[in-house]
């Protein structure tokens, strides 16, 4: 839309979604060029994470449309959007709580490799999987946890451990729920140094409220207010924007 | 399992030997029973434990394929085209159904494989024409495997236990699977294992399916024991029992329902003719057994034996 010579990684147009009578999302369209590290920040209830359902297919919009690098996913099932380079990690942590850290990322790594339909072979003679698992932990600093249950790990791993599935999928778009909520300095630290190492050649949107490091994460930022998009910019458009200060001190 | 070869080959050992220990044909009979049925609760346990799936019909598979096997061998399709057909048959039907049932999860899932198992036998038993209703109908002669002859009670004994095995591998390395283990993601976590990529809706298709084909296998063994199919066979009562042997040893491990067709196949044999109301008695064995072993008797038999070594840890689901 915006850059006629590239297509976007991710273009969302006129999307509208609506919770019986409350909008959730209103004429929402952003434009995201690959490569790129968007924030998307707004108050609670702005429909952040209904927008990131909605991207997902977890919710079917009322209405718009969602490309994928020119790709239409409004019509997608879940599972195929993920198949295209779709991967996100969640708000609320949803793991395999009584499976190890290895095998949680097994199960992200073979939802994208046709061994998945194989009912013969075992899955723990499957080296690639286990390697690439293992590796993958190790890329977010878990790799002395691969064998423990998600149970037995602190919140902050879990959130790595999050990330690791995502990253281990290689996606081309990864959309972050709140990455860094609920950890301590010193893992949102860690967490910053990793989203810094993830290649150019996957795109992120990232919800988060830490405004400290997800501006100096962002290159640019959206800022949603009752399902609707009121600012879009760089990260100074976007800070010294009057409008920015009425809706985050106007509250 | 392989970790505890020794013991496999034990019990393996032990149960060829039964039919020279057990000379009475009554009791050996009550085994050949015991394995068609553990065959088919652990053909229903990979849609309860390990798809998180409960159903209530899944008898109606054993019933469909001693129908259709019946009616196939008296239309002229022979030994082994009415057992192919029959299989098929059943198996077939277990797609659709599969498609219906998965519309719903749940409750709806448990509500829609009851109905269509109350169908089947609603079939059964009005269709006379082609069941000839209540009195069921009989099938002429067991056929002989490979040119075996399994007319007798031990060779039957050992047939059906050798069919057992492999099924019970193969079920075994299904559990192991790649396949296996996104059937399990997704009885814990659907929606997040469709945003890994899972289309969660044809694993458990493909859960139900097989789970009606080995449940098929296991109507073709109870066809060929009995010779004879009623309604009876596939009542409410029997899909219900069914899932009791799942529940009772175990849904969560794989070894469980074959624990609990022993002990519910013993019960309603053997106790039943010295207790008229042996109903009454299982219902009080498993109240019993879920108040002190709340995951069923192999888990609950499992934490003990580590309590006693000392380290108490909680029953893992199936694994």
């Amino acid at each position: 839309m915006t850059a006629p010579t590239t297509t976007p990684a991710l273009a969302v147009a006129g999307l509208n979604k609506r919770f019986g009578g409350l909008p959730a999302a209103r004429d929402v369209s952003l434009s995201v060029m690959p490569g790129e590290r968007r924030l998307i920040i707004g108050p609670n209830g702005a429909g952040k994470t209904t927008l990131f359902n909605l991207i997902t297919g977890d919710l079917t919009p009322d209405a718009g449309s969602v490309k994928l690098f020119g790709r239409e996913l409004v019509k997608l099932p879940t599972q195929q959007r993920v198949h295209l380079g779709l991967a996100r990690t969640y708000q609320i942590l949803t793991l395999f709580p009584k499976e190890t850290l290895c095998h949680n990322v097994v199960l992200a790594l073979l939802g994208l490799d046709p061994v998945r339909w194989n009912i013969w072979t075992l899955l723990s003679g499957k080296r690639h999987l286990h390697d690439a698992a293992r590796e993958a932990l190790a890329r977010v600093g878990l790799s002395a946890s691969a064998d423990r249950t998600v149970a037995e790990t602190s919140y902050g791993e879990r959130r790595r451990l999050e990330m690791a599935m995502a990253l281990a999928q290689q996606p081309k778009l990864l959309l972050l729920d709140e990455p860094l909520a609920g950890l301590s300095q010193e893992e949102r630290q860690q967490v910053r140094e990793l989203l810094a190492k993830v290649p150019r050649d996957v795109t992120i949107v990232m919800i988060e409220h830490d405004m400290d490091s997800a501006l100096a994460f962002a290159e640019r930022i959206t800022l949603l207010h009752y399902g609707e998009v009121i600012v879009e910019g760089t990260r100074a458009e976007v800070v010294a924007d009057p409008r920015t200060r009425e809706v985050y001190l106007g509250e | 399992m392989t970790r505890s070869l020794p013991a496999l080959l034990v019990i393996a050992a032990a149960l060829i030997a039964v039919p020279l220990l057990v000379t009475n044909e009554f009791y050996l009979n009550l085994a050949s029973q015991i394995l068609i049925y553990a065959l088919l609760a652990v053909s229903l346990n990979l849609l309860v434990g390990y798809g998180g799936l409960v159903s209530l019909g899944h008898a109606s598979f054993l019933g469909l394929t001693a129908y259709a096997a019946t009616l196939f061998f008296g239309w002229g399709a022979g030994q082994l085209g009415a057992a192919l057909g029959a299989v098929a048959f059943s198996t077939l039907c277990g797609a659709l159904f599969g498609v219906l049932a998965l519309r719903a999860s749940g409750i709806g899932f448990l509500m829609i494989t009851l109905a269509l198992g109350q169908i089947v036998w609603g079939i059964a038993y009005r269709a006379n024409t082609l069941t000839d209703g209540d009195n069921g109908l009989r099938y002429p002669a067991r056929p002989h495997p490979f040119g075996l002859d399994i007319s007798s009670a031990p060779q039957f004994y050992w047939f059906t236990l050798a069919v057992l095995v492999v099924a019970l591998f193969v079920i075994w390395r299904l559990t192991r699977s790649p396949f296996g283990a996104a059937l399990q993601g997704a009885r814990d976590q659907p929606r997040r294992m469709r945003m890994l990529g899972h289309n969660v809706w044809l694993i458990q298709w493909l859960a139900f399916v097989l789970a009606a084909f080995w449940g098929s296998i296991a109507g073709l063994l109870y066809i060929y024991y009995n010779l004879f199919i009623s309604p009876h066979a596939i009542s409410l009562q029997q899909s219900a029992e069914v899932l009791l042997m799942a529940i009772l040893g175990g849904a969560s491990t794989f070894t469980g329902p074959i624990v609990g067709a022993v002990i519910i196949t013993l019960v309603k044999n053997v106790v039943s003719s010295y207790v008229d109301r042996w109903n009454s008695l299982l219902g009080a064995i498993f109240v019993i057994v879920i108040l002190f072993m709340p995951y069923g008797i192999v888990p609950g038999v499992r934490q003990l034996w580590s309590r006693a070594r000392g380290q108490g840890k909680l029953p893992e689901r199936a694994a």
